[in-house]
């Protein structure tokens, strides 16, 4: 009983403390930020807690080449909202800004779920890419930092690695 | 300004602007511009379970060339090196009556002679798969401006469209990569020299 509680308040202590950051600091960069407050007002919801203590614990285990994971969850957003898929992509371009090129697109049709890839470089011999996943339900956004070595993978299987990355968004979403 | 000077500006802008105008009318009236427009197969997304699109072009293209280093990437490299840009449109299907090959028309319908010849027609009666693959090249000079493929698979469809000059000969280098299906051993028996089928 001892030994768990030596474990427990600790770990409490550093979740309540995590949560008193401001968000910029829990989830990272100031234009990611932003880009949450725009997605956070267009769905009129603020995205999940804890998200900052869960891209500190991503970061530990992010594959080879790929850094500065940051990832922010919407639940239970209004499906109503979400643009018909004749104006997604442009809706989705304008939320993101212009300096993210679209790379990825993959749409099931079925769930109306779509997963958008945007990349751009991002300073000498790094590149940044935005993974946009809307279904009916939920809004997950990630942003991470990839080495050459990486994005080549993304460039020789773009359809596989786009699949992958709907699924990656979905177990997020479950956990 | 006298007379004269402004005769011979007013002929120069209108030289200039005829030469403007043959430019636009070369690219645009005779068809010479290799880039499809995929978005006609829009209606197919309705009818598909998943659609994949995959955009390779301008600054990203260039980067993944700027970092094929490798002893292995260069045949790949001198691919890809001069292209701007490769656009991938796959739809999955959940059964093999839910498109029918009029659904591809959109597409077909933009591969016309003469800016554009079939090279490659294969057709796999016993798996169902069609293969074709369409250049379009310069009217003088024969320079390869484009290419396209359709690979329609019973449950799949995949449209290609590379952008840019790009050697047939070379072309299994990028099969496999940047959403490119593989277009297997049959395709490549039938590549021609120089035969041109037309469509």
């Amino acid at each position: 009983m001892r030994n768990r509680s030596n474990f427990l308040i600790p770990a409490i202590l550093s979740l309540a403390l995590l949560q008193m950051l401001p968000f910029p600091a829990r989830a990272g960069d100031q234009e990611f930020h932003s880009l949450v407050e725009r997605m956070s007002a267009y769905y009129q919801k603020r995205p999940m807690r804890f998200m900052g203590w869960l891209d500190f614990i991503a970061n530990r285990f992010t594959p080879h080449g790929v850094s500065h994971f940051q990832m922010v969850i919407f639940d239970d957003i209004d499906s109503s909202r979400t643009p018909p898929s004749e104006d997604f992509e442009s809706s989705l371009a304008s939320l993101v800004g212009p300096s993210y090129q679209p790379f990825v697109r993959v749409q099931e049709v079925r769930s109306g779920e779509w997963t958008c890839i945007y990349t751009r470089e991002s300073g000498k011999e790094r590149f940044e890419m935005l993974i946009v996943s809307i279904d009916a339900t939920d809004a997950v956004l990630m942003k991470m930092q990839l080495t050459p070595g990486a994005l080549r993978k993304w460039v020789d299987e773009p359809v596989k690695r786009g699949r992958d990355s709907r699924e990656e968004a979905r177990q997020a979403e479950v956990n | 300004m006298d007379v004269s000077c402004k005769k011979i500006r007013t002929s120069a802008l209108m030289t200039l602007f005829g030469v403007m105008l043959a430019g636009t009318f070369s690219l645009t009236t005779f068809g010479e511009d290799p880039r499809l427009d995929i978005k006609n197969l829009e209606a197919l997304s309705k009818k598909a379970s998943e659609v994949v699109d995959v955009n390779l072009d301008g600054p990203l293209l260039k980067l993944a060339s700027k970092f094929m280093t490798d002893e292995d990437d260069r045949e790949g490299l001198e691919v890809i090196k001069n292209l701007k840009g490769v656009y991938v449109k796959s739809f999955t299907f959940e059964k093999p009556s839910d498109y029918t090959p009029a659904d591809v028309e959109a597409i077909r319908s933009q591969l016309q002679a003469p800016a554009w010849s079939r090279i490659v027609s294969v057709r796999d009666k016993r798996e169902g798969e069609t293969t074709e693959i369409y250049l379009m090249t310069e009217r003088e000079g024969g320079k390869v401006l484009g290419m396209a493929i359709i690979d329609a698979e019973p449950t799949e469809l995949t449209v290609v469209n590379i952008v840019g000059p790009v050697d047939i000969d070379k072309l299994s280098q990028l099969e496999g990569k940047m959403g490119i299906p593989r277009l297997g051993e049959q395709t490549k028996e039938q590549k021609p020299a120089g035969h041109h089928e037309k469509p």
